[in-house]
């Protein structure tokens, strides 16, 4: 690699960006989180690589989870979502993959796992993938997901929020995250969006309205940039 | 600009997101052909949370180099040398009895690396994904010699190598938390 190492484009992160683990209020991090503090590593060549035009193997493309079948939306308020996906420079990524996956407008996810008796909506299924373009930029038609309780012996709701999972250039640059909704009142008593130690990091992960003009009457827009870790960490293919 | 912060899959990460041949890092499309520049492996195993018990639902992600020990990316320096038809990443899901499976070829070395396998667990409960790296047993003198492996205590060493099947098969078992006797070692990621 030319003048920049790879030592230098993958820093530690910032305190306060990492939530805290086990996690308070949340029972199963105090089964699955590893006791023992992880070994730290230079970055070397198999963590500051990554698969490449990943998005023939996972094929992209579904960005319509609001009315895939035209003529026949999803229950809810009909949103579009969309950022760029950047390094720590504030480059724009290409050909990033990105997944979204969410609740209906009940609160309730259209997958086995999910046995709460809140309505699945026919034409909602609540996932898609789809692929960065030149400019690092990503998009979907949605709807707005409701909030939905987490069981167990101190029940708490989650408020209305996107899964996102970010597939990016290299392997330190794998992100798996979560969109929250500006000024929902479950946001500050949600034990996962305070797992965030730093408010800044906080809100980083709210998006902003901000309708877009292209998209059209009937969507409510929201912009929500997506940084990922790495400088410099754009490949650029000779 | 700083980047976000990481949380969990939660218990719902679609189903349909891992698909058949997701978990073959030999090919770099679903209908690609399988790259046969090298020796055809089975990495297989369970993901284990506290107690022993099966961790359900869990994403692996498999990186490596490829048999001759590059990446196709442009941080390696012999990129354009790698084996355009292999991925080298894959990805899996844990099944009621939190076991997975990936198809590749055996990784080379490269530099002052021994053979290996990066895997990502990703899961409902891990706020953030961790990451460790699976060593094959045979390479005793890269093994021994391996910067990576040497971070480790040596009585630790040992969780970090596959254990050789029948067949092409290696297990893998990797266990979130168990305290110090029995949690494998993770990397900071
Ligand atoms: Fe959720």
């Amino acid at each position: 690699m030319p003048e920049d190492a790879p030592p230098t484009r993958f820093g530690p992160l910032p305190p306060g960006i990492a939530p805290t683990v086990p996690t308070p209020g949340y029972p199963g991090t105090f089964t699955h989180t590893p006791s023992q503090p992880a070994f730290r590593r230079p970055p070397g060549r198999t963590e500051v690589t990554g698969p490449l035009a990943l998005h023939r193997k996972l094929p992209c493309g579904e960005a319509n989870l609001a009315e895939p079948i035209p003529g026949r939306p999803a229950m809810g308020q009909l949103i579009h979502i969309a950022g760029q996906v950047l390094d720590e420079d504030g480059r724009p990524i290409p050909d990033a993959v990105v997944e979204l996956w969410q609740a209906n407008a009940a609160g309730r996810y259209a997958h086995a796992n999910d046995t709460r008796s809140a309505p699945l909506d026919p034409h909602f299924v609540g996932h898609g993938r789809v692929r960065t373009d030149a400019e690092g930029r990503y998009g979907f038609f949605t709807i707005r997901p409701g909030a939905y309780p987490v069981p167990g012996e101190a029940v708490w709701w989650r408020p209305p929020h996107v899964h996102f999972s970010v597939l990016g250039p290299a392997s330190l640059s794998r992100l798996v995250t979560q969109m929250f909704f500006p000024g929902d009142p479950l946001n500050p008593l949600d034990h996962i969006f305070m797992a965030v130690p730093d408010a800044v990091a906080r809100e980083r992960l709210v998006a902003r309205p901000l309708p877009p003009a292209e998209i059209g009457p009937g969507w409510l827009g929201y912009r929500h940039d997506i940084a990922l870790r790495g400088r410099r960490a754009t490949p650029v293919l000779p | 600009m700083t980047p976000l912060s990481s949380h969990t899959i939660g218990p719902f990460f679609p189903r349909a997101f891992v698909r058949e041949g997701d978990n073959d890092l030999t090919r770099t499309a679903p209908n690609a052909t399988p790259s046969r520049a090298g020796t055809r492996i089975r990495l297989h195993g369970r993901v284990l949370r506290e107690g022993g018990l099966p961790c359900v639902y869990a994403i692996l992600e498999a990186w490596q180099a490829d048999a001759a020990g590059r990446f196709r990316h442009p941080a390696d320096p012999d990129w354009e040398y790698a084996d355009p038809d292999f991925l080298g990443w894959g990805r899996a899901f844990t099944d009621a009895d939190g076991r997975f499976e990936f198809h590749t070829l055996m990784p080379g070395g490269f530099l002052d690396r021994a053979p290996h396998v990066n895997l990502l667990v990703m899961a409902s409960g891990l706020m953030r994904p961790v990451s460790t790296t699976l060593f094959f047993p045979q390479f005793v003198t890269a093994n021994a010699a391996d910067p990576v492996l040497g971070l480790l205590p040596p009585p630790l060493r040992p969780r970090l190598l596959a254990a050789p099947d029948n067949d092409d098969g290696y297990r893998f078992d990797i266990r979130l938390r168990g305290g110090p006797a029995e949690e494998t070692p993770f990397f900071e990621s």
